[in-house]
């Protein structure tokens, strides 16, 4: 590769200069247009909240009507802000973890084994997976209520820990994973379990890195499914109780919007943390044929 | 390095969210007075000594204030009948979805709601009502209650939902902008005569009078109320065709085709979007309930000291009432709550004693149910009332002028209303004051529909 | 006994695969079941009314504009976004990029973002004041401002373009992840053989990243279809003027939750489900994914 590039660099200079920069032009057109929505909230949340009421959300700077007032509020109001925020953290964390490792498990049965039924469960896994979440909201809900489950965080998570597109991701992954390891460990006396604890869950960072993002993003901006099981406003995530504050009987946007912008962030710390192994988890991860 | 900074921030960002959760629970159930909360969830009292518990949905922050407040009165005139209340405060619509999801299951429900009057008749509707009946509790307090604010919230002929106002619909003017085009408001007594003050303001300012509604039915269902019309027949059955709701519409697109209204942005008055263009002066009057009184103090505060209240105009003294009450929250007790009978007489007091009436017009300014409040001056003229200090004329006045003609439309309380406003604020107004839709046949396509959906 | 049972190489991959049939048994196979035997039913009355809900669905004009309606709006997904997070992602990953893991998190950004944040910042900056970002763009170009979310056409843009906001970026990783799995060789050879960049977009990457895109193509239909959260965040609840914002699943919920009709909701449901199924066999039979299996 080093050759051909070589090979060329003397003729193309100019147009490989040329190209570098229409791409950065391009990209950085389509960053500031993406960012645009989240800039504009991010001014927004110093105007008072009336403004943004009257004039709705626009780019205008003007520094003189900035203020803190609506982080004030945010940090030091009083509100319950904090207890969906950590609601919202509980529930994130507890279904990532859950979801992982459930699922990965799973992942691993269907990547290691062969065993009867085999392939009418993976064909069950994909059929699942291209079922709507909404068919089944209405009848889980009737089922939830009869069974006593509701305004429990427990509705919120069972349904979703053996997730079937994780676990197909999952075994996607893991059927690059090298078969003399699982040898390897039957030889040095481990169990079945052992083995997938010890060896194989070390070596699906990547995948775990990759899976924690998207089930995590879900997680943490789950509205539809927790607002039919949630009841009481001290169980509220924050979605919900953001949600709250848009209504017909006085809008209250100071809080609405620092409170937005704010719960952007740790689910964006998530993604920096993890975005290095995020591409090589989705690459190893990736749909092959 | 950057791994680890990224950890720590991670964990710190944890940690608050942690912390200060749990510090604002644990503040909200020692805090005595709940006042001055900001937003949303969950408060609780604190009450000493034995106590019974009530739970509380609402979808209206200040309510939480307001009930508490009062519940603490009652505590203290009734120490043997001590009440805590815990009230949530939840999103309009899904608490609205809950309630009835809840009252259906027979599980989880609440042992007060307020419920919205649009909302209202589909917890009636049923065979077996799911709610108290509270005419018992209501009896004491009736005779200085407008009746049709009752009215609204019963069924046959039992009341089941306590009234927070009238919403008696009144005139706002902007008496700067209609000097300036040299309108004078107190001579606008007749729709004709209101027609004209639009038709002369549009050719001195070239701006619109006031607005045609396409999101709400204030206005709409004023002019049909004062016409003696209807969204149902006789009989109950839906009627949006009929002539008068024709009538009606018919007047209303005259005068916005004589450019005296105007369709303004979000459709209606009381929205974000409308607000601006009142405060600006983009519009002049707003023919709208009471409480719109608050939107002014909140929203279009640029319009201090520019603005009259005004009784509404009318089509002439055949009218079948002068003005009607719009909007509005019943409170409900839950029939099936072991403490239905208590939560039925303390909210009763909260809504309907004087005592409450008063806070009413005070803290929320709205115009109390108890009409024994609307004649003690000094509390209705007292100069530092931010809603007396906001307004030039005495809100009152204009209240005392219509007291005795405030009527209803009879559908309000109908299992059919929330199809039949949500159709018109959705379609049929839209179609005929933004895109030129034939009246007629917007209404017959619209009887069709309901028909079609009310049926199955 | 039980514990050697349990840790014989026999058991153990009934073991691992256990939590997913129990879940997909409790809660997706009864759920769905249940689903169809509640839309023969009048759920409030607890009666057996057969094919009445069917009947009443395919005869109802405001069912079939929500079906509209989400059908319009996933096409128009789909012309969106696969073809230019595809030609992004390549471009990206062009040696000609500089720093393209800048741009890759920038572009991932909205994704992280809650649909309840999106639609509210979409639905002010659509908002009808003239002093509302949208309008303030158009203004620009010296146009009026418009009532953006009242207008089936305009609401239409703000719909496509709240989810191109939202899905760009992660459409742009699912290609990259794609693109990068292509032997490097293959680009080299085709060089060597004078091919232009676009001839080899066309005939190695697309080809190539294929599974890639029959993926994509699948979760957005599945998408599509289903969408609901946006518009009930753009317009501050289910319901729009004339329901340009109506959706299949807007509809599910207004008859299921708002109005309590179960029965008559599961049945939008089951419909729903169809439908899902139906455009994806064609469209897997059509991508050929079928083909490759049997082979």
């Amino acid at each position: 590769m080093a050759r051909t590039a070589a090979v060329k660099a003397g003729s193309k200079t100019k147009h490989t200069i040329g190209g570098t920069i229409g791409l950065i032009v391009l990209f950085t057109i389509l960053a500031i247009l993406i960012i645009i929505p989240i800039y504009a909230l991010f001014i927004a949340s110093f105007k008072p909240g009336e403004q943004l009421l009257q004039y709705g959300l626009n780019l205008t700077l003007n520094f003189k009507e900035w203020s803190l007032s609506n982080y004030k509020l945010l940090f030091f109001g009083h509100h319950d802000y904090w207890i969906w925020f950590r609601n919202s953290m509980i529930l994130t964390i507890i279904t990532v973890i859950a979801t992982l490792l459930v699922s990965a498990f799973v992942a691993y049965g269907f990547a290691a084994y062969d065993f009867k039924f085999k392939n009418v469960l993976f064909v069950l896994v994909l059929a699942i997976m291209s079922v709507p979440f909404e068919v089944i909201m209405l009848p889980l809900y009737k089922q939830m209520t009869d069974w006593g489950m509701m305004d429990n965080y427990a509705a919120i998570i069972l349904p979703f820990m053996a997730h079937a597109s994780t676990i197909f991701f999952f075994r996607q992954y893991l059927l690059g994973m090298p078969k003399s390891l699982i040898e390897a460990g039957r030889i040095d006396g481990a169990t079945e379990y052992g083995i997938f604890f010890k060896l194989i869950v070390p070596i699906m960072k990547p995948a775990f890195a990759a899976m924690a993002i998207l089930n995590g993003m879900n997680a943490w901006n789950n509205y539809m499914w927790p607002l039919l099981v949630i009841r009481s406003s001290d169980k509220y995530t924050l979605t919900l109780g953001l949600n709250t504050l848009i209504n017909p009987y006085g809008d209250n946007y100071s809080l609405l919007i620092s409170g937005a912008f704010f719960s952007i962030i740790p689910i964006l710390i998530l993604y920096v943390a993890f975005q290095k192994y995020f591409i090589e988890g989705m690459t190893a991860g990736a749909v092959k044929e | 390095m950057r791994k680890k900074l990224v950890a720590l921030l991670m964990s710190a960002a944890m940690a608050i969210g942690m912390l200060s959760g749990c510090g604002s629970s644990s503040k909200s159930s020692t805090g005595s007075v709940v006042s001055g909360n900001d937003a949303g969830g969950q408060t609780t009292m604190s009450v000493d000594g034995d106590y019974t518990t009530l739970t509380v949905w609402t979808f209206i922050e200040l309510h939480q204030e307001f009930y508490t407040a009062m519940a603490e009165k009652w505590n203290k005139e009734h120490p043997d009948e001590k009440v805590k209340l815990v009230l949530s405060n939840m999103q309009y619509d899904d608490m609205h979805n809950k309630l009835s999801l809840a009252l259906e299951s027979g599980k989880g429900a609440p042992d007060i709601a307020d419920i919205e009057l649009g909302k209202f008749p589909s917890f009636t509707s049923d065979k077996d009502i799911k709610l108290r009946d509270l005419t018992d509790v209501i009896e004491p307090y009736k005779d200085n209650i407008v009746q049709s604010r009752l009215d609204i919230y019963s069924k046959n002929g039992k009341y089941y939902g306590l009234p927070t106002h009238v919403g008696t619909t009144v005139a706002f003017y902007n008496t700067e902008l209609l000097q300036k085009a040299g309108i004078d408001y107190t001579t606008i007594k007749t729709w004709d005569d209101f027609k004209e003050a639009g038709i002369k303001y549009h050719n001195a300012t070239g701006k619109e009078f006031a607005t045609a509604e396409t999101t709400a039915m204030w206005m709409v269902n004023l002019m049909l109320a004062q016409k003696g019309g209807d969204y149902i027949d006789a009989d109950g059955k839906v009627d949006v065709n009929n002539d008068k709701v024709a009538e009606v519409l018919k007047y209303i697109k005259d005068m916005q085709d004589a450019g005296a209204l105007g369709v303004v942005p979000g459709g209606q008055p009381d929205n974000e979007e409308a607000y601006p263009y009142y405060n600006d002066g983009t519009y002049a009057v707003q023919i709208m309930p009471f409480w719109q009184t608050s939107r002014f103090t909140s929203y279009m505060t640029d319009l201090k000291g520019k603005v009259a209240i005004a009784p509404v105009p009318k089509f002439g003294d055949n009218d079948a009432t002068w003005t009607i009450g719009g909007g509005g929250t019943g409170t409900a007790v839950i029939a099936s709550s072991p403490h239905a009978d208590l939560a039925a007489k303390v909210m009763a007091f909260i809504k309907l004693s004087p005592e409450a009436n008063e806070e009413v017009w005070n803290v929320l300014g709205f115009d109390p149910v108890n009409t024994s409040v609307w004649t003690d001056t000094s509390l209705t003229q007292n100069p530092d009332n931010k809603f007396v200090q906001f307004f030039n004329t005495k809100p009152f006045d204009a209240l005392l002028q219509m007291q005795d003609s405030i009527g209803s439309l009879k559908s309000l309380s109908e299992s059919a209303a929330p199809s039949i406003n949500n159709i018109f604020c959705t379609q049929v107004l839209t179609n005929i004051f933004e895109n030129g839709a034939d009246i007629q046949s917007e209404l017959d396509d619209a009887q069709q529909q309901l028909e079609n959906e009310l049926d199955s | 006994m039980i514990k050697k049972v349990f840790y014989s190489k026999k058991a153990a991959p009934y073991v691992f695969i256990l939590p997913f049939v129990l879940t997909i048994a409790l809660f997706w196979i009864g759920p769905i079941v249940n689903g169809v035997l509640l839309s023969f039913q009048n759920v409030l009355q607890d009666e057996w009314t057969g094919l009445h809900n069917y009947k009443r669905l395919f005869t109802d004009a405001i069912f079939y504009k929500a079906v509209l309606n989400s059908v319009k709006y996933m096409i128009g997904t789909l012309v969106l976004l696969i073809p230019f997070p595809l030609l992004f992602a390549t471009l990206l990953n062009s040696k000609l990029m500089k720093h393209p893991n800048v741009y890759k998190s920038i572009y991932f950004i909205p994704a992280l973002t809650s649909v309840v944040v999106a639609g509210t910042v979409f639905r002010l900056m659509f908002g009808e004041s003239d002093q509302a970002l949208m309008n303030q763009v158009i203004g620009l170009f010296g146009h009026a401002p418009i009532r953006w979310l009242r207008r089936g056409d305009t609401a239409y843009f703000a719909l496509l373009l709240l989810c191109c906001w939202r899905w760009t970026g992660v459409n742009i990783m699912y290609f990259l992840a794609g693109i990068q799995a292509i032997p490097t060789d293959l680009y080299e050879a085709a060089e060597i053989d004078g091919a232009s960049k676009w001839q080899q977009f066309k005939s190695i990457t697309v080809p190539l990243v294929k599974p890639t895109t029959v993926y994509v193509l699948t979760i957005s239909i599945y998408a599509g279809l289903s969408m609901f959260l946006e518009s009930f965040m753009l317009w501050k609840g289910n319901n729009s003027p004339n329901n340009i914002g109506l959706t299949i699943v807007g509809y599910l919920y207004r008859q299921g939750i708002e109005k309590r009709n179960m029965g008559y909701a599961c049945a939008v449901g089951i419909v729903l489900l169809v439908m899902v199924m139906i455009v994806n066999l064609v469209q897997l039979k059509l991508t050929g994914t079928f083909d490759k299996e049997d082979e």
